[in-house]
């Protein structure tokens, strides 16, 4: 479109200035360009025809690409914006409609600028129900999300609809819980409705602490109405009246958000007595926790709700019959509460056409690590792996080669290239020895060690776990210890047989699900990375360069050019020699810190094993 | 302690406000002080037995001071793939400090932390509520030295 | 309703536990949190069994696993046997000095090691009966502490328990001997606290502490004339029904 006729179209309209203030965001000055615009505009004041709005929102999920300023209705998408540019946006954008080219999005795969983020890779692919608002209202205004068709739903549900009906539509919409376990949702439900005894609790489990996952935390922050709607609609369903928003420790921007979402909620008539005049009663109130990641668990989360400790219980009766406080319990993950309105709305056909025939619907995602285009993304279940990384994330960072994708968290695993082609649904990554868990997904190179991740991963789980029963606290901490031995060059033969020993005990004999996945991440890349295991063990070298103790660096002279640039970029001193001749690293000096690798540009620097 | 009682009457006695009260307290003298615990004890008449569990199986509470600046050097698994123990290295070099410590002259306290949802800007440190992404050794060495150079006694 | 239990035919009612039925029938499944006075702790796994219901197989702590249809229960597959011996590895890695996991190290024929670092000293396996015993016999004067691997029943502060009273029920259900109790010259020790022990009025036996018997009194707010042992307690008490009889 000519660019006049595309001036004149928006013209008159009332331009919306959406700027992104997700953490990611926020961290690059994001408030600091709200800021500065937001005086500009009041400066030019009564200048404007139809003076523009200003908002603040949570996370669009293109992080990578922060700080994001999007403009409607233009839908004029810019990038990486710094303070600096402000002045520019108002000048040319704001004033007179001109794009700046340099700030908009730069497609990776073709090269070129695009104007508006729909027409790019990464948001392409995407199909936003969860994340159907984020990005596009302000979290802390009821009347946004109302104007995007905000607690209509519960109109719906109300008073079109019986508690049987709202639960037969989310049974065959194919709703399974989004926080890792994949229960469907309808069913939960239902069992909860059956029981006779009251009073009945609903709760949400915002409690998400897989390392590399902040699916929950966007939607907690960026758009907690989805989440209230969802649950009172469920309250209703079940027939509950006292409903507990659980939000981890660390997000506190997520419980100011949640809270004051529940408020305006309550200010509204949507939560309290008599709600809409229904005769449905329900509060809600937010729970902090306590920083523990077995709080997650969902006894454990119930513990937590009641003030004790968060120890989880064996789950022979189920917490739909005795959850909190031995009363009937529905459980539900953020995401998952994030979908009922949609699915109330649009009905569970249009849902179950969605995704695969076991997993309905759509997934988000954290897809961060080693990929290029980092960030929060939501996409249709059955999704392969393959385009999940390779095309909506780019591909591979610096050139390297992909070497793992880590998904599901510590109860998850790691899967290789050959198995890229996978889709992501809640069965099929099973097969594989991971599972989707959460929605983490952490892309690894070459130069991650694989056994190092195991180690990470068994570290974090011994400091979490609760420490009730045996072959949790003790299994993971003797897995740990070979583990560690491994990784500091005291692997001994026999330690991958102990290991998948151990594994079977913990993984079947441990009280929770913590316990229970938690060799996950050691059996993956026993089964996928075994000769690196070896090469540890016999070898007592690291091949990725990354466990000190078997690693050093070597220069190979046959094709070191002898530019010097290593020895610059050393910050031990290590690296000697003349100028077109081959350089020697001195092997005593070096602090294995891999710059010189990093630095060399005919990859003479060799990774090998121990000095 | 005065504190402490206008922060117990905001709560019903009970139970399941436990962690919400001790959370405030901690919030407010940067530590659980004993007598706090005593005075909670005696408030919703819950053991002192129950109170030390509570307060040393959350992460958020510690029975020790924190410091003025709460150094949290993201672990989570993208930070650290991108070389989050190279800035704890850095930290132990320049402040002696293992996470779970406090420096003696009590400013900096160190802790790890398992994802704060900012992967994107991997590897990630906050200190107080302050966000540093993006981060390598040399960044945080210059990050510190703005922290060192503050009498401490400012509001950040 | 009728279970199968190893093949054995074992009659059981709707909710009861595992355990329960095949003590009952005797059938043999070794424990170590489980005490009868105080059951339910399910942390040390060892109980563990499979069950087949529904078609499915499934590992579950036969100690809390309530029976509600009619299953059948493996208490010695290979993969059972297996895995308990594994929880005795772990357990003897951990507390080494004990006797009662010396004796399930030969029951499984574990033999020594090596492989782990261990604490020479250690005796607790961290089952939990003392905590529970403190609770509902004693004045919940210890707790667990911590978690993870940094988990232990400790006092608070890690010092002599102030809201102890001796009362030495920790100690008795515990099944390693992982609590010190000493009585020397009227005075009883535990938790590094010193009780001063009241004597029987009609025997002369130590046998109470003076903390216990005050929480006692407090507790039940009764008024107890005489302070006697269980022993002479019941004695006196049968002679004054005798002139009734």
């Amino acid at each position: 479109m000519p660019k006049k006729a595309v001036m004149k179209m928006y013209e008159n309209a009332k331009r919306t200035v959406l700027i992104c203030c997700g953490t990611g965001c926020l961290a690059n000055n994001s408030m600091q360009i709200y800021e500065r615009l937001k005086k500009k505009v009041e400066d030019y004041g009564p200048y404007f025809q139809i003076i523009p709005v200003l908002k603040t929102t949570g996370c669009n999920g293109l992080c990578e690409k922060g700080p994001i300023v999007n403009i409607l209705p233009d839908e004029i998408f810019y990038c990486k914006v710094k303070v600096e540019d402000v002045d520019e946006i108002f000048e040319k954008t704001l004033l007179k409609g001109e794009v700046i080219e340099r700030l908009l999005y730069l497609d990776t795969a073709t090269g070129r600028r695009v104007r508006s983020h729909k027409e790019s890779e990464f948001f392409k692919r995407q199909l936003k129900i969860a994340l159907r608002n984020i990005g596009q209202i302000d979290p802390g205004s009821i009347d946004d999300y109302i104007e995007r068709g905000g607690y209509k739903s519960l109109k719906k549900a109300l008073f079109e609809m019986t508690p049987e009906e709202i639960i037969s539509e989310i049974e065959r919409s194919g709703l399974r819980g989004r926080g890792g376990a994949g229960f469907p949702t309808g069913y939960k439900w239902k069992q909860a409705r059956k029981i006779n005894s009251f009073p009945k609790f609903i709760a949400c489990n915002g409690d998400e602490g897989d390392p590399g996952a902040f699916m929950d935390r966007s939607i907690m922050e960026g758009d907690p109405h989805s989440i209230i709607e969802g649950m009172i609609i469920g309250a209703y369903a079940v027939g509950a009246e006292k409903g507990f928003v659980y939000i981890r420790d660390e997000y506190s921007l997520a419980v100011k958000n949640v809270s004051r979402a529940i408020k305006d909620a309550y200010e509204r008539g949507f939560l309290g007595r008599n709600i809409l005049g229904s005769g449905f009663n329900l509060d809600i109130e937010v729970v902090r926790g306590g920083g523990a990641f077995v709080c997650g668990e969902s006894t454990a989360l119930m513990a937590s709700i009641e003030g004790k400790v968060g120890e989880p219980r064996v789950k022979y009766i189920r917490s739909t019959e005795k959850g909190l406080w031995g009363q009937p319990t529905v459980l539900n993950n953020v995401e998952t509460w994030a979908n009922v309105p949609v699915i109330i709305e649009k009905g569970a056909d249009w849902y179950s056409s969605i995704g695969t025939e076991k997993s309905k619907g759509t997934k988000v995602f954290s897809l961060v690590g080693k990929v290029k285009n980092t960030g929060l993304i939501e996409v249709p279940m059955g999704t392969t792996l393959r385009e999940i990384i390779f095309e909506i994330g780019g591909g591979i960072t610096g050139g390297k080669r992909f070497k793992a994708v880590q998904t599901g968290g510590p109860s998850g695993g790691c899967i290789p290239e050959e198995l890229l082609d996978l889709p992501v649904d809640f069965d099929s990554l099973d097969k594989a020895g991971s599972m989707m868990g959460s929605g983490g997904m952490i892309v690894m190179d070459e130069s991650t060690c694989m056994v190092e991740v195991a180690r990470y991963y068994l570290k974090f789980l011994s400091e979490e776990s609760c420490g009730k029963c045996t072959p949790c606290r003790e299994g993971i901490r003797r897995m740990l210890e070979i583990l560690e031995d491994i990784c500091a060059g005291r692997g001994r033969e026999g330690d991958l047989e102990l290991l998948l020993e151990l594994s079977e005990t913990v993984k079947e004999a441990s009280l929770c699900g913590l316990g229970k996945t938690a060799p996950n991440p050691v059996l993956t890349t026993i089964k996928y990375f075994k000769d690196e295991y070896l090469a540890h063990i016999r070898e007592k070298r690291c091949p990725a360069g990354v466990c000190k103790n078997l690693t050093s660096y070597r220069i190979n002279p046959e094709l070191c050019r002898g530019c010097g640039v290593c020895a610059k970029k050393c910050p031990a001193g290590a690296i000697s020699g003349k100028p077109k001749s081959p350089y020697v690293i001195d092997t005593v000096k070096c602090i294995v810190c891999g710059a010189c690798k990093e630095a060399c540009r005919f990859n003479a620097v060799e990774v090998v094993g121990r000095r | 302690m005065i504190l402490v009682r206008s922060i117990l009457e905001k709560y019903p006695k009970e139970q399941r406000f436990l962690l919400a009260i001790l959370q405030d307290i901690q919030r407010t003298y940067n530590y659980l002080p004993r007598e706090a615990l005593i005075e909670v004890r005696d408030y919703l008449n819950v053991p002192l037995s129950s109170l030390y569990s509570m307060a040393t199986f959350y992460k958020a509470l510690s029975l020790k001071p924190k410091g003025k600046y709460i150094i949290r050097v993201c672990d989570g698994t993208a930070c650290h793939i991108r070389g989050s123990m190279n800035l704890l290295d850095e930290i132990k070099r320049l402040l002696s400090l293992s996470p779970g410590e406090v420096t003696k002259d009590g400013k900096f306290s160190l802790e790890t932390v398992n994802c704060l949802g900012s992967c994107a800007i991997a590897p990630v440190m906050v200190i107080n509520d302050k966000y540093y992404g993006n981060l390598n050794p040399s960044l945080v060495r210059e990050i510190l030295a703005e922290y060192a150079e503050k009498s401490g006694d400012e509001n950040v | 309703m009728k279970i199968l239990i190893d093949n054995k035919e074992c009659e059981a009612q709707y909710g009861e536990y595992i355990l329960d039925v095949a003590k009952r029938n005797g059938i043999y499944i070794p424990t170590l949190c489980h005490s009868d006075a105080l059951p339910g702790q399910g942390s040390c796994r060892l109980c563990i069994v499979e069950v087949i219901e529904g078609g499915k197989k499934k590992v579950v702590v036969s100690c809390l696993y309530p029976i509600t249809g009619e299953i059948e229960v493996l208490t010695n597959s290979e993969k059972i046997i297996r895995m308990r011996k594994n929880i005795v590895r772990l357990l003897a890695a951990r507390a080494p000095k004990s006797d009662y996991i010396k004796k399930l190290k030969q029951e499984y024929g574990i033999t020594e090691e090596g492989r782990f670092s261990v604490d020479e000293e250690e005796k607790c396996v961290l089952c939990g009966l003392c905590v529970r015993a403190c609770e509902e016999i004693g004045a919940k004067a210890i707790s667990t502490v911590n978690r993870g691997t940094a988990k232990k029943v400790s006092p608070p502060f890690e010092e002599p328990p102030e809201d102890c009273i001796g009362c030495g029920a920790c100690a008795s259900v515990c099944p390693t001997g992982a609590i010190k109790v000493q009585e020397i010259e009227g005075k009883r020790v535990i938790w590094n606290r010193s009780f001063e022990l009241l004597k029987c009025e009609n025997c002369g036996k130590y046998f109470i502490t003076k903390e216990q018997f005050e929480y006692i009194r407090n507790k039940f707010g009764i008024e107890i004339k005489q302070i006697l042992c269980d022993v002479c307690r019941k004695k006196l008490t049968a002679q004054k029904l005798i002139p009734l009889a």
